[in-house]
């Protein structure tokens, strides 16, 4: 079910009604029914494979509690893992990887067949998998206690709101919560709705218009001019983030609404001084994730220059394929990787320079530059992520400064009349976010009288409602 | 960034601290009872007011919507100029002309009913639908008629793509403002069952169904502003010369196209035909200009071809083909392959209004000799 359904407009009252209608002992039956029911309006029978992850990891919880020898608790956990690991595999990596083999034997002049599969990937399966491979870390590492209820576990994997697309929760954060009593609360309902309402202007009104202009022009790019190819990788940079943090928003706030706290996902990304920065204000869970279970066990930095480059571009490129089982995505992560190891290595003397033309570490131009040098190098790396395959993606490389045409602006979905629109959007939502770095706005608003305010927030309603796009189109992250 | 923070650095933000309503179970599931008869009483109260403030504020929401609604409907109705303005004349029955002229964006764009008006000096007016299907075509010609004066001759444009019947209402916001009509209504409900979302949820047919904020000019025209005017009785001529879009579509076809020819088509032509004769109405095939090229990439352009001419012989409907047109090369005259620019529909509309000028002279010189044979036949009659 997408959150951008009438379905949903449905579902999430009755759910949130019932949810604190029901005495305790039924809510957490509650929420499992309405996750299963949510997650089986896209393809019901994918329901078996999150059951068969969900079976595996519960079951290997309790056994890596169990069991006392270290030996053995290693071989169980990484049974465990490669088990886990092997659904994702088949579902999301198989044809890639054989793909990738049959291209390279063709190389060596064996023509191989390429094999047929029709599988779907199950929407939100690498969130859901990293979600339950967490679990089982954190059993092993004794930092959670293995959960013995099959119904409480399962309901921490599939919890609804953050079921498709995260943020990928850590037990520690989320398990115990099932057991907790949740009263209802005004102050928490009006505070997950207001952030819901976010989320929908982020994805609505901005996402889905750019959307528009993204698909058209990096569905058949040679079409386009340098002007609209590169308009419409900024647009993606918009698109991409509203999309995804629109999301986390909505999620976080439904969570909010029936009173459980789920961490946050995204941090303001774009006003990153560094591509470091930005991977510490990027999808949070997921690369916390990386770090955590990828990253610090390969040795992190506590390891020679030359393995601790390796091991960031271990975690980088290996998250550039958790994205998407395509190259693009692996080289998307490759060069994230890259940047943040040249990042490193020329650190001391990009601070030398600052300091020589006298631009020191807190100047307004040398923080805009850096910004805008940060911002520049994401879009670069988003056009690897969004193009079909690196043929397009190379195509916009090297038109993008090419036949630049103010007059030849619109496509075939994005008429000119819709660019105030987008623009207005990002603006609306640039200025959102400042004002917010600054005060807390909810709070802010909170203050102001009630008429005033009730006016305040059914007009940000009316605007989501008359500037949105409702094709149904689903979140990005659905798809990794 | 000499302070900067390495990759390592720990991230364990939660926005939210641990909320102080989130306190832990006793054995039995219920809220640990620490809290006395009154303080229950209280929460309970402060719960209700606050589901009351949150049902108030979504009731407000709802009365907006249905209010913002009512205005943009209202608007749209009022709308004197441009596409709406067309569809209120017609759907107020304030058209009435002798001639009209029906059938997609060919015929929007092909017929000029002031050329055809100088030249026949008949009334005329052109009720063509924009990526509308004949299904769609002749739904709106049935709400034309239901409201409106029966005209004397009907000219139903037809293209290759005739006997398509729609998957989908193309901008189904043209139809919006006027569900109200069942003509129309039911029409719109057999191509997408969906259509009654349009009918009763407030703004679904404004923001749901159309992305070109037409609920702006609905909400100009309540307040009295009328868009520039870009429809002539009707007639909406495309003023850009020869695009691209021919060369793309071969870039994209580059074997050619084709046109189905549904079972549903030909029950809608019938439908179409049966009208008519029973309205008493002279219906008239036209098939109007079509780029030559363009012509030789409709594969089933000779199976479609002869069913336009079984279907003119069977219930004696004129078929006046312009496939073989004297412009019909010349891209001068067409903005893509399927449409004329503003000069050739300039010129088109003189060629088919002398047509049409001597088909009905000659038609009312042999219903004036039919009558005289009758009166001859049965002089008591009068």
């Amino acid at each position: 079910m997408l959150f951008n359904s009438m379905e949903f407009a449905i579902f999430f009252p009755l759910v949130t009604a019932l949810y604190f209608l029901l005495p305790q002992r039924w809510r957490v039956q509650l929420l499992l029914a309405a996750s299963c029911l949510f997650y089986m309006a896209f393809i019901p029978a994918y329901i078996l494979i999150l059951i068969v992850t969900i079976l595996i990891d519960y079951v290997a919880g309790i056994y890596l509690e169990r069991v006392q020898d270290p030996k053995q608790k290693k071989i169980l956990l990484w049974v465990s893992i490669l088990s886990t690991c092997t659904v994702l595999f088949i579902f999301k990596y198989f044809g890639f990887f054989t793909g990738s083999f049959v291209g390279l034997a063709g190389l060596f002049g064996w023509h191989l067949p390429r094999p047929i599969i029709g599988i779907i990937l199950p929407i939100g399966l690498s969130f859901h998998t990293f979600q339950s491979l967490s679990y089982v870390v954190e059993v092993y590492r004794g930092n959670q206690k293995a959960e013995h209820n099959f119904i409480v576990y399962a309901t921490y994997v599939m919890f609804f709101p953050q079921l498709v697309a995260g943020p990928i929760e850590r037990p520690q954060n989320l398990l115990h919560q099932f057991r907790e009593w949740h009263a209802f609360h005004y102050a928490d309902v009006a505070a997950g709705l207001k952030r819901m309402g976010w989320g929908f202007f982020k994805k609505l009104v901005v996402a889905d218009r750019l959307a528009l202009y993204v698909n058209d022009v990096y569905g058949a790019p040679r079409s386009f001019n340098g002007l609209q190819l590169t308009l419409a990788t900024f647009f993606f940079a918009y698109q991409i983030y509203c999309d995804f943090s629109g999301y986390s928003d909505i999620a976080i706030g439904a969570a909010q609404v029936l009173g459980f706290r789920l961490m946050e996902n995204f941090n303001t990304p774009y006003y990153s001084m560094s591509v470091s920065e930005f991977w510490r204000r990027w999808h949070i869970s997921l690369s916390t994730w990386f770090r955590d279970y990828v990253y610090v066990p390969l040795g992190g930095n506590r390891v020679s220059k030359n393995r601790h480059i390796l091991n960031l571009m271990i975690t980088f490129t290996v998250s550039g394929l958790w994205h998407g089982a395509n190259w693009t995505y692996v080289i998307w992560g490759f060069l994230n990787g890259l940047y943040l190891i040249i990042g490193w290595l020329t650190k001391d003397v990009r601070n030398r320079f600052w300091n020589a033309v006298g631009f020191h570490e807190h100047t307004l131009a040398r923080k805009a530059t850096m910004l805008l040098s940060t911002f520049t190098l994401t879009c670069i790396a988003w056009i690897i992520f969004r193009a079909r395959n690196m043929n397009d993606a190379f195509y916009v490389f090297t038109h993008l400064a090419s036949g630049w045409n103010f007059h030849q602006i619109a496509t075939e979905q994005f008429f000119l009349r819709q660019l105030p629109v987008a623009f207005a959007a990002i603006l609306v939502l640039e200025i959102g976010q400042l004002w917010n770095s600054v005060v807390s706005v909810p709070a802010f608003v909170g203050k102001i009288p009630t008429v005033a305010r009730w006016t305040l927030y059914a007009s940000f309603i009316m605007t989501i409602v008359m500037f949105g796009i409702y094709k149904q189109t689903q979140f990005i992250y659905f798809q990794f | 960034m000499a302070n900067e923070p390495t990759f390592d650095e720990t991230l364990t933000r939660n926005a939210f601290p641990a909320s102080a309503d989130v306190a832990r179970l006793d054995g039995n599931g219920q809220p640990s009872a620490a809290q006395t008869h009154a303080e229950a009483d209280a929460a309970m109260t402060q719960s209700w007011s606050g589901i009351g403030r949150i049902f108030s504020f979504f009731a407000i929401i709802v009365v907006l919507a249905f209010a913002m609604n009512a205005m943009i409907t209202s608007g749209l109705r009022r709308t004197k100029t441009s596409l709406f303005g067309v569809e209120n004349q017609i759907m107020e029955g304030k058209v009435n002309v002798q001639v009209l002229i029906a059938g997609s964006s060919r015929a929007i764009a092909h017929y000029d009913p002031r050329v055809i008006e100088s030249i026949t000096g008949h009334t005329a007016y052109n009720v063509g639908r924009n990526g509308a299907q004949t299904d769609m075509q002749v739904a709106f010609l049935k709400a034309y008629l239901a409201h409106n004066q029966k005209p004397q001759v009907v000219i139903f444009n037809l293209d290759a793509f005739t006997f398509v019947t729609s998957r989908d209402v193309f901008d189904p916001v043209e139809y919006t403002p006027y569900l109200y009509d069942p003509t129309l209504y039911d029409a719109l409900r057999k191509i997408n069952p969906g259509i009654w979302k349009s009918k009763y949820i407030p703004l679904y047919g404004y923001v749901v169904e159309d992305m070109n904020f037409s609920w702006v000019r609905g909400l100009r025209g309540f307040f009295g502003w009328n868009p520039k005017e870009d429809f002539f009785l009707g007639f909406n001529p495309r003023t850009k010369q020869w695009t691209d879009d021919f060369a793309r579509m071969k870039e994209n076809n580059p074997s050619g196209v084709r046109f189905e020819i549904q079972t549903k088509g030909m029950n809608v032509m019938q439908d179409l035909i049966r009208t008519c004769q029973q309205n008493g109405i002279q219906l008239i095939f036209v098939y109007s200009p079509e780029y030559t090229e363009m012509q030789a990439l409709e594969k089933d352009r000779p199976e479609v071809f002869k069913l336009f001419h079984d279907l003119s012989q069977q219930f004696n409907v004129p078929f006046w083909d312009y496939s073989d047109w004297k412009h019909s090369n010349d891209q001068d005259f067409f903005q893509n392959s399927q449409h004329l620019n503003l000069a050739g529909a300039e010129v088109f509309s003189e060629d088919v209004a002398n047509q049409l000028k001597t088909y009905l002279a000659s038609h009312s010189q042999s219903a004036e000799n039919s009558q005289l044979t009758g009166r001859l036949n049965h002089p008591t009659q009068d």
